[in-house]
């Protein structure tokens, strides 16, 4: 794999050569394009999207995670990236006045809840357990692929959790809860079996902002929609369906999504400004202290998009290992044909030494002879011999 | 007596043609109690193929029968149904010729008794006449060919038809007088199923009364035909075992066949006492309770034979009552063998008690076996408990029923001594009490 990116990496190292002489020539863009080229050292992207409450008038965190999911997706991360983990099903709710549908703006102009949604983990798979082990990486075997998050160590990875929380706290399932020591421990984990490039952390619940104060492995970005003692509020109910649809935050964040597409160049410093005290009631938060690029220069696209780099070039390349040609045949000679056959499954005749025919088995002679010998003289001792002409 | 005996072979060979030809015949043959892991016949003819690929037919815990079973089924295995319909046959006539020869035999000490003047004059009507005595061979052999028990394990083609065929010869021979024969088909018997080494007794003490030798500690002609007859019996017994040995070629059929019967490793229901126990016993207790069980069936042997020791016939069926209860894999088979005998003691009805009781309770639990068998392994909504429960009811019926017969049959020669309307010394009415 690391071949891989040495062999991209010289390749464009020879490509960016190419591109200096055009620098020269004073083409700028090139220089700024290329620049950012290498800016972000990821080539894959994932995202863990997890809503952690359940029951009907909590309508509004799933159209949170559903939302992002959305975004995340249009942007151009593949379901086979997404491990999307919602604690109940509101579009197929009894009390889903509209079924099959989770709106996001009121008069229901915006249905996240599209044909193409997957959904990993549902209902009561969401648990504490299940997101740290889809966090570490420490599943059963027997979990299928969509179940994992098969990250490396140059994936930037997007976490949004939204439910119910506290200070240091978030509920899952109104049963039990994650705390942000284990949140913490679980992410240095992760750096240590080097499970991500860069990490998103986006948390929309109250007092969000206790949940990312106790990171402390590097490359992480973490964004909360309130800080410790402030809740996070919704954002409007809908009348015909009859709960609130979405948090404001996330409200706001997806409001600024919409406008994001695969090419733009919005960076880290756009996000951080949603959503302000106005629009919010609650105080944004964010920390950067662990990332080690600056703010400003991580395009929004890393962590929301799957942007493939794509360079095109007119010239042509010489790669550095040469091919080897496989031997041909000689014509002339005749072909050699080995004949294949499948091995004997159980070979049978080795296990058990069957003979050829049935009832093989035959009472040695010495004890058929023995035995009615016996026989004969027990019942002569009995009968006596004189009555032998009675019998006969 | 012969027409309506034969008559009575061919209902009976009819009901069991007609039952094999059925579709009943597949369903009887798994029925826990008509079979046990040691007399069911898939067992023997999964022997025989085993024996056919050039396996010992003993490896893997499938058959638990003797190799002189394998050497009469590699030939007879095609015909196997008109076997087990020729041994039921050799039972009831057998049965028949013993009881007919048993009869003559009480009548005439009877009359010898009745001419010593050893009879008080009340218990006179206690007297049998050979009138009444003569139907009961029939009746005998009628017991056995159509007691349901009985069709039912030739139907299954249980092994325990062959036992009971064996047993029914011992006793033909033992009752005709012949050492020899008696010896070796005990030996045959035993040889199949560890237990009918306790009909040793009662044979002995039969053929000692018959010879007139007396049943004395001190005499040395007693000890002397019990060496005999042991000499015999073991001899035949030793004889039959080396001859096994050279069947197969191995010893592996005796732990396979004595040491399966007595240390009781399979624990399939079965209509005994032995499974459930065994199903929750902790490890470090098994040896004792294997014991305690094991021994439950050799331990009436001596103190039955003290107190019937005049009576050596009634003590055999006794005997046989006592292994078909207490042996470890026990089917309705081995019942059907002692219930024949009942006949015999027909004249006792007067003081059997609890007679309508456990015939109620034999009958009740007889049909309840399947239903709660059905309840618990197919339906699911009973557990182990109810079937035990069943098991342990049939057997204190069937124990009661025994106790039932010893207490008549005691009483009857307390009367046939001390009249039959016992006075205390004061001349008041006295009853008698089983103690």
């Amino acid at each position: 794999h690391h071949q891989c990116v040495n062999g991209w990496m010289t390749g464009c190292v020879k490509r960016f050569g190419v591109l200096k002489r055009y620098t020269n020539t004073g083409h700028l863009p090139f220089k700024n394009s290329a620049g950012q080229f290498f800016s972000s050292g990821h080539t894959n992207n994932w995202a863990v999207l997890v809503c952690t409450s359940r029951f009907w008038f909590n309508y509004r965190h799933v159209a949170n995670t559903l939302s992002v999911y959305r975004s995340v997706k249009r942007l151009g991360i593949p379901d086979s990236h997404i491990v999307l983990m919602l604690a109940d099903d509101m579009a197929c709710n009894h009390r889903n006045p509209k079924p099959a549908t989770v709106f996001s703006h009121k008069n229901m102009e915006l249905n996240v809840y599209g044909d193409d949604v997957e959904v990993d983990y549902r209902g009561y798979e969401v648990t504490v357990e299940n997101f740290l082990r889809v966090l570490t990486g420490r599943l059963p075997p027997s979990t299928p692929r969509s179940k994992r998050l098969l990250s490396d160590d140059r994936s930037n990875i997007l976490i949004y959790l939204t439910g119910h929380g506290g200070n240091g706290f978030l509920k899952f399932q109104d049963s039990e809860e994650i705390s942000n020591v284990e949140l913490a421990d679980a992410f240095e984990q992760m750096w240590q079996k080097r499970r991500y490039n860069e990490l998103l952390f986006i948390i929309d619940t109250c007092q969000g902002a206790s949940m990312y104060e106790r990171f402390y492995s590097p490359n992480i970005m973490a964004l909360a929609s309130s800080q410790v003692g402030e809740d996070s509020l919704s954002h409007q109910p809908d009348l015909a369906i009859g709960v609130h649809l979405m948090d404001r935050y996330t409200f706001y964040m997806l409001e600024f999504l919409e406008d994001i597409h695969p090419a733009s160049k919005t960076n880290m410093n756009d996000l951080f400004k949603v959503c302000p005290k106005s629009q919010c009631v609650s105080t944004p938060g964010h920390r950067t202290d662990l990332f080690l690029r600056d703010p400003g220069s991580v395009l929004i696209t890393d962590f929301f998009g799957s942007v493939r780099k794509v360079e095109l070039t007119m010239d042509a390349i010489n790669l550095t290992d040469p091919i080897k040609q496989m031997e041909e045949n000689p014509v002339n000679g005749e072909e050699q044909k080995e004949v294949y056959s499948y091995a004997d499954q159980l070979p049978v005749s080795e296990i058990i030494h069957q003979k050829p025919k049935q009832k093989d088995w035959h009472p040695p002679d010495g004890f058929i002879l023995g035995l009615w010998t016996l026989i004969l003289l027990v019942f002569f001792k009995t009968y006596g011999i004189k009555h032998l002409k009675h019998i006969f | 007596m012969a027409a309506p005996l034969t008559l009575l072979l061919i209902v009976a060979v009819t009901i069991r043609a007609a039952l094999f030809r059925s579709s009943l015949a597949e369903l009887i043959a798994e029925r826990v109690e008509v079979v046990s892991p040691i007399t069911a016949w898939k067992r023997v003819v999964e022997g025989l193929a085993l024996l056919d690929l050039g396996v010992s037919p003993y490896s893997g815990d499938v058959f638990h029968e003797t190799p002189l079973i394998i050497y009469m089924f590699h030939f007879l295995v095609d015909y196997a149904e008109i076997t087990f319909m020729l041994a039921d046959v050799i039972t009831a006539v057998a049965l028949y010729m013993a009881v007919k020869e048993y009869n003559k035999q009480v009548f005439r000490k009877q009359k010898f008794a009745l001419e010593a003047d050893r009879y008080p004059m009340d218990s006179l009507e206690l007297i049998r006449s050979p009138k009444e005595m003569y139907y009961i061979p029939l009746k005998v052999a009628m017991f056995y060919l159509l007691n349901p028990f009985t069709i039912l394990s030739c139907v299954a083609k249980s092994t325990c038809g062959l036992n009971n065929a064996v047993l029914a010869l011992f006793f033909l021979s033992t009752i005709k007088g012949n050492v020899l024969l008696s010896a070796i088909f005990l030996c045959l018997a035993t040889y199949q199923s560890i237990y009918p080494i306790t009909l040793c007794a009662p044979a002995m003490l039969y053929f000692m009364q018959r010879q007139y030798i007396p049943v004395n500690f001190r005499r040395v002609s007693f000890w002397w035909f019990i060496v005999q007859y042991l000499f015999m019996y073991l001899g035949s017994l030793f004889v039959l075992i080396c001859l096994s040995f050279f069947l197969l070629g191995s010893w592996d059929y005796l732990p396979s066949v004595y040491g399966f019967i007595l240390s009781v490793p399979d624990l399939t229901p079965n209509i005994g006492l032995f499974w459930y126990f065994f199903a929750e016993m902790f490890e470090h207790f098994r040896l004792f309770f294997l014991c305690v069980f094991q021994i439950n069936v050799f331990f009436y042997t001596i103190p039955l034979s003290i107190k019937l020791k005049e009576h050596p016939v009634f003590l055999m069926f006794m005997q046989l009552a006592v292994i078909s209860i207490f042996k470890s894999y026990p089917t309705v088979g081995d019942v059907a063998l002692y219930l024949a005998f009942l006949p015999v003691w027909s004249h006792l009805h007067r003081f059997l008690r609890n007679i309508f009781l456990v015939s109620c309770v034999l009958l009740a639990c007889s049909v309840l076996f399947p239903v709660l068998w059905h309840l618990w392994i197919y339906a699911g909504s009973a557990n182990s408990n109810f079937y035990y429960a069943i098991t342990l009811l049939f057997n204190v019926a069937q124990i009661l029923l025994v106790s039932d017969y010893f207490y008549a049959f005691l009483r009857r020669e307390h009367h046939l001594t001390n009249g039959l309307y016992l006075k205390r010394k004061d001349g008041s009415e006295a009853t008698l009490i089983l103690k």
